[in-house]
């Protein structure tokens, strides 16, 4: 699997069929594995695909550097190729001129991390190759949720409380914005000023209208990489912010961002057969 | 900023749940505020020279009137302030009337809401920017949806006032469902006598283009600009050759096609005029009858033809049309009695389809009339005998909610009186029966008509409704029941004629979507508002009329078809337009280009756009409103994630200062 990984980007280098490839690399074999942007053939011995490969590397395609540096090549897991789907759905990449490198993938952490056990894409799709097998099994749609239902459980008052003591935390650090791949706006709301839209100071009120207000941009685009989640130096788990509204986004629509690439996105699109039971 | 607020009483409608003079002198002591009075009309014209002189006198620069809803007066306001050299859009309103003073009963709470409201405003005019309103060229061009008597009318009157119109008509024949009917109510004269002639004018106008056989297949653009594109059906002749003279449609060997003309109680070759007055008396293949066009023989029509005009090669085309305002006049169709429907049941007791002397009213008016398939002779559909009783039954199909159909049909009863009397006219010894549930003749000489089929012609009506019809030995049996009389009913009849109800034509919901309009929840087409703009919609420039829009007779389509035209008209006087500043814009700086915003727009207003620098490189894309297009309801302020949209005379700084003026 390594070795075809590594022929293929040499290849995709030594062809000029890409001017980079943005893949993994590791220096400690028991450490995490970080991106690596590899544009010389001879480098590609330094492409490493294991379970320490956390990195949702599609958050570098819409990156001013990365662009700069001409035609990419993206490695991607299952989970992570859905990201390039939405991406180009949103028109922030051209997906004709990015490589595609789909990675089989087993999961990843040790033990494996959340959104690992209830994946249903361990082969990915939509990408312009796989390299490597993995054996997929669907997961019904109350596995996937399963997380939220003791959450949901408790009592509105209880949850505020849950999330006023976890935010209280949050350091407006932003490292769950610059890893999301769907954080790509050039202007983020969180630092417009005339209006403020959101307090810049680090209060839990302001905390939370930074977080409810991230999840709600998230809201139907969220592929679920959980890349805030482990990003998030105050450990904070926001996975539960998105895959709340991930549930309501498949319940409501049928919906999962990312799963079909010729799906229109939710949020742009009306159906009659929409549910509106939200209408009240 | 001096800013001037005038609390108006509206009579009592303000001043007797909110302390009017109170909220002045609570007002006056706002920032920014120079002047704060009230009164008792400020739409009145005291009221309005008051805020004239101290605009002048005050040096104003920013107004804010708490009155009723900005819908009803704040272009009344506007206007005063532009009269006195103050940017209209430096006007706010405060509604104290309907979100205040109406709902509310507790005068002190009710004051402190309408300080709180006025508050608000205050802040909100402090961020208002002045705006000038949008000029957009007009192409003095209209296109007209429907060739019947509504569509004629607006395309004549439109032609008439010097413009040029397209009239786009699905049929091959222009006329509608107007010139099939026999003779119309109040008056029974003939209805294609008083249709072929304004029919003729349509097909002989020099403005008027007809496109027959043809169909919208998209709109694009918007008020003043629009482009359409319609779809001309193959017709497999050419109207430009073809004189019209009959000998293929005499000649054609498949002459047992329904008529659609005689709502298929007469039959039709395959290639065919609808009727002998059709405009243009051009005729048509049907492509599901032709042999020719089926299985490749025949084509005896091609040989009879000595002009050479018949072409089974006729492809459709799609051709595109540049116009300034669109008159939707797509009328009615029939319920389909028998059938479940949709939303709507079918009336499967009375036996339509199921008996061939159970017809609907469309149909009666082919047998009744003088160009119909018993040439006028009163024949009954299964035998051709001639019926001496006939039940007619009205609201079928309407005015029942366990039908799926609450609406009222409106010109049902007065065709039911029509019919009972035209059936008498015919047949001396015959008897009417009518079951009705109330008979409604609203119009002028329309109930003396309906007296007239009941006491001069002879029309029994019984109130009531008919629950079962069914054959016996070739007579139908109706029961029913007299509620006056208080009796069940049982009546032999020969024919039974449904007065079925009127439905929007077929397709208007997609036609609807292509035109961006509202419909109803039968599809009836929405007009802007139901009484004062009754022929307008939501989108500029698209006007309404006739049967499409609601069950209409044929002199209120006619009046709306000018109403619609009279609009048009209005729309085409000026050389320019002017739209109301009030749009959004996009900040192309920090646009992300996801495009959300394009695919959120329900007026197509935004557009996708590439920035690039003088020599033609791709600096970004961005999303671009078409300030033209635009009707500032922001979506698209919604549904950025970047809030790159803002919306001019709303704008975020607006709305965040009236909240933060509030907390």
């Amino acid at each position: 699997m390594l070795n075809d990984l590594r022929q293929t980007a040499r290849q995709l280098l030594a062809d000029k069929k890409v001017d980079v490839v943005i893949g993994y690399g590791q220096a400690d074999p028991a450490g995490p594995a970080y991106p690596v942007f590899i544009t010389r053939p001879e480098d590609t011995e330094q492409l490493v695909f294991n379970d320490r490969c956390y990195n949702n590397l599609t958050t570098f395609l819409t990156r001013k550097e990365i662009r700069a540096m001409g035609r990419a090549a993206v490695l991607v897991k299952g989970c992570d190729a859905k990201s390039v789907v939405v991406l180009a759905v949103e028109s922030q990449i051209d997906r004709q001129s990015v490589v595609v490198i789909g990675m089989a993938c087993n999961g990843v952490g040790q033990p494996s991390l959340a959104k690992c056990r209830t994946c249903d894409v361990h082969m990915p799709r939509h990408t312009d190759m796989v390299i490597g097998q993995a054996a997929d099994h669907a997961i019904e749609a109350k596995d996937r949720y399963a997380e939220l239902a003791e959450m949901m459980s408790k009592s509105a008052s209880e949850r505020l409380a849950y999330w006023g003591q976890e935010l209280s935390r949050c350091v407006k650090c932003y490292a769950c914005r610059q890893v999301c791949p769907m954080c790509y706006c050039e202007r983020c709301v969180a630092d417009k000023n005339q209006p403020q839209v959101i307090k810049t100071s680090a209060t839990t009120m302001g905390n939370l209208a930074w977080q409810i207000n991230r999840a709600f941009h998230l809201a139907s685009r969220c592929v679920g990489c959980d890349e805030c989640t482990r990003a998030c130096p105050a450990g904070i788990n926001l996975r539960l912010l998105n895959l709340m509204l991930a549930q309501a986004t498949e319940e409501q629509f049928d919906y999962r961002p990312g799963m079909d690439k010729d799906a229109q996105p939710v949020l742009g699109c009306f159906s009659v057969k929409d549910k509106e039971c939200f209408i009240k | 900023m001096r800013i001037g607020v005038f609390t108006c009483w509206c009579g009592e409608n303000i001043a007797r749940h909110v302390d009017c003079q109170k909220v002045a002198e609570a007002i006056r002591n706002l920032l920014g505020v120079h002047c704060s009075v009230d009164y008792k009309y400020m739409c009145s014209d005291p009221g309005q020279s008051m805020i004239r002189e101290q605009i002048r006198n005050g040096k104003l620069t920013g107004l804010v009137v708490a009155a009723c809803s900005p819908h009803m007066h704040l272009k009344t306001f506007r206007k005063a302030a532009e009269a006195e050299g103050l940017n209209p859009y430096m006007v706010e309103m405060a509604n104290v009337r309907e979100h205040c003073a109406w709902v509310h009963h507790d005068r002190e709470a009710a004051t402190a809401k309408a300080i709180d409201i006025i508050r608000m405003a205050v802040a909100k005019v402090q961020q208002n920017r002045p705006l000038a309103a949008i000029r957009v060229p007009v192409t003095k061009r209209a296109m007209v949806i429907g060739g019947g008597v509504a569509g004629i009318q607006a395309a004549l009157d439109i032609a008439d006032a010097g413009f040029e119109v397209v009239l786009v008509e699905r049929d091959p024949s222009i006329g509608g469902k107007m010139a099939g009917l026999s003779e119309t109510f109040p008056t029974l004269d003939c209805s294609q006598c008083i249709l072929t002639p304004r029919m003729v004018d349509v097909g002989q106008h020099p403005r008027i283009k007809l496109h027959t056989y043809s169909e919208v297949e998209a709109v694009n653009g918007y008020v003043g600009n629009f482009k359409v594109t319609v779809r001309k059906k193959a017709r497999y002749v050419d109207i430009t050759k073809c004189n019209g003279c009959g000998d293929c449609w005499n000649k054609c060997p498949q002459k047992k096609n329904l008529s659609e003309f005689d709502f298929g109680m007469g039959k039709r070759t395959a290639i065919y005029v609808p009727f002998p007055q059709a405009v243009p008396a051009r005729p048509v293949i049907d492509r599901e009858a032709c042999t020719m066009l089926l299985k490749g023989k025949c084509g005896i029509c091609a040989k009879k033809c000595t002009r050479g005009a018949i072409n089974f090669e006729d492809q459709d085309q799609l051709i595109t049309e540049d116009v300034g305002a669109i008159v939707a006049a797509t009328g009615y169709k029939l319920c389909d009695i028998g059938k479940d429907e949709g939303r709507y049941k079918g009336y499967g007791e009375y036996g339509f389809g199921r008996y061939a002397d159970v017809i609907d009213g469309l149909q009666f008016e082919r047998i009744v009339s003088a160009s119909g398939p018993t040439g006028g002779e009163i024949k009954r559909p299964s035998d051709g005998k001639t019926p001496k009783s006939v039940v007619f039954i009205c609201c079928v199909g309407s005015r029942d909610d366990a039908k799926g159909c609450g609406y009222c049909s409106k010109i049902c009863c007065m065709y039911v009186a029509k019919h009972t009397m035209l059936y008498k006219h015919k047949v001396h010894d015959g008897q009417a029966h009518v079951f009705y549930m109330d008979i409604r003749a609203g119009g002028k000489n329309y109930e003396e008509f309906v007296r007239r089929a009941i006491e001069q012609d002879g029309a029994e009506y019984h109130r009531g409704r008919v629950s079962r019809i069914t054959e016996h030995n070739g007579q139908l049996i109706v029961r029913g029941v007299d509620t006056l009389v208080g009796e069940a009913m049982t009546i032999e009849a020969d024919l039974v004629v449904l007065a079925t109800a009127m439905r929007p034509a077929d397709g208007v919901e997609s036609l609807a979507q292509k035109l961006n309009i509202g419909y109803d929840e039968y599809g009836f087409l929405s007009e802007s508002h139901p009484k004062l703009r009754p022929v307008e919609t939501n989108t500029a420039g698209v006007l309404v009329c006739g049967a499409c829009q609601a069950p209409k007779d044929i002199p209120e389509s006619v009046a709306q078809a000018s109403a619609a035209a009279a609009k048009v008209m209005m729309l085409f006087a000026r050389d320019e337009l002017t739209r109301e500043p009030e749009v959004a814009e996009v900040n192309e700086q920090t646009c992300a280009a996801c495009f959300s915003c394009v695919r959120g727009c329900p007026y197509k207003a935004i557009d996708e756009a590439d920035i690039t620098d003088r020599q033609g490189r791709l600096i970004k894309r961005t999303a671009r409103v078409n300030p033209g297009l635009c009707m500032g309801c922001g979506t698209c302020v919604a549904i950025c994630p970047s809030k790159s949209v803002d919306l001019a005379g709303f704008t975020e700084q607006q709305v965040y200062a009236m909240v933060e003026s509030l907390v």
